[in-house]
């Protein structure tokens, strides 16, 4: 790790000193050994990149309970839904805590972004690291999306043939494209297997290992520590 | 000196919020196994429903989507539930030999519904038919009756 020479305030380090005797685990490996501490004030992030990451496992949990008792498809998903939120036992606060939590998550990805321009944070040497929140931010847009879609409703139905339709418009590849990732929805309903796999499966997989890279990154180049 | 109770306060700290980890991770066991044990969406109405009544001495007659037989004889009608009592396939009649024949496992029963080889320990079992008003069945898949037993007037 490059330890920035510069002696001005901003870059003063602070070395993590672990208490004597304790064990060195796997978790302080990934520890830096030095953090600005300029980076360690909550002005300076506002932990909007931890409130993500945050609500992305939450999502991840409630979202793998739900697909216990969820059955995507044109007839099955909305009356799953209504079972879900009326009959089955905790079901309403799972689905409340997933749907909440990917508010948030589509809000604080949004503030982290803007963050992250106010402190003039994707300027060199994070310059790739930008380029992987733009990919992030897109794919939480796309799981929101598709989300939304796997409700079932009829205003889900109305989004999945605008997807579709916008989707055929690509030159060359559009219809592919369109079954790729919406299949065939009917006009009253947006779930359909295909969208389900991208939700549950796809999307949050691509999203996971980005974010994985992504918090690398901000380790390397001297960013915070994580929660 | 340091001691063996002395804790600091960032030791006492750390161990607080284990306890309050644990805690809550046990006090949502509880909710997890109720929810994922669920199977309040699945209900199955223990009910069917027939509208006609099988003609007399017709072989075994299936109603269709169930596990459900109709046969009347002299006595009257009666319903078989086509489930293997070794470990619950569904078994087929064949009319020509007059034997129910499970493919799991190759039990055989005799046209009553006995055993007659093969690893099933009973008879198939039989469920209780009441008559409508209509002449219509109502058939109670969760109500066992004698192999003897014959379809009542509902009244």
């Amino acid at each position: 790790m490059n330890v920035p020479k510069k002696e001005d305030n901003s870059l003063k380090q602070t070395e993590i000193i672990q208490n004597k005797g304790e064990r060195t685990t796997f978790i302080s490996h990934i520890h830096p050994r030095f953090v600005s501490e300029a980076a360690l004030k909550f002005v300076s992030t506002f932990c909007l990149g931890g409130l993500s990451a945050l609500s992305f496992l939450v999502l991840a949990i409630t979202g793998v309970l739900l697909m216990f008792h969820y059955q995507p498809g044109e007839n099955s998903a909305f009356s799953s839904l209504l079972n879900l939120s009326s009959v089955i036992p905790y079901g309403a606060i799972l689905r409340n805590w997933h749907y909440w939590s990917g508010q948030i998550m589509v809000i604080s990805v949004s503030m982290h972004m803007i963050r992250v321009v106010w402190t003039h944070s994707y300027k060199p040497p994070k310059q790739l690291n930008w380029l992987v929140g733009i990919g992030l931010l897109l794919l939480t847009l796309f799981m929101d999306f598709t989300g939304y879609l796997l409700r079932g409703s009829q205003e889900s139905g109305a989004a999945a043939n605008v997807a579709v339709h916008l989707s055929q418009l690509i030159p060359m590849m559009g219809q592919p494209i369109a079954q790729i990732f919406f299949g065939k929805p009917s006009p009253l309903s947006g779930s359909t297997l295909m969208v389900y796999v991208w939700h549950c499966v796809g999307l949050p997989v691509i999203a996971l290992g980005l974010q994985l890279y992504h918090f690398w990154r901000v380790r390397r180049d001297g960013g915070v520590r994580p929660l | 000196m340091k001691q063996s109770w002395y804790y600091t306060r960032r030791e006492i700290l750390l161990r607080l919020s284990w306890v309050g980890v644990i805690t809550a991770g046990a006090m949502a066991l509880g909710p997890l196994f109720q929810y994922l044990a669920s199977d309040e969406d699945q209900v199955q109405s223990p009910i069917v429903s027939v509208k006609k009544q099988p003609e007399m001495d017709n072989p075994w007659e299936n109603v269709p989507s169930t596990r459900v037989w109709l046969k009347r004889d002299q006595a009257g009608v009666m319903a078989l539930v086509a489930s293997c009592t070794h470990l619950g396939c569904e078994v087929r009649y064949h009319p020509e030999k007059k034997q129910w024949e499970c493919p799991c496992h190759g039990s055989i029963f005799d046209e009553e519904g006995r055993p007659i080889s093969g690893p099933a320990p009973r008879a198939l079992p039989r469920v209780a038919v009441e008559i409508k008003q209509d002449g219509s069945l109502l058939i109670q898949m969760n109500e066992q009756v004698r192999i003897d037993e014959r379809a009542k007037k509902r009244g």
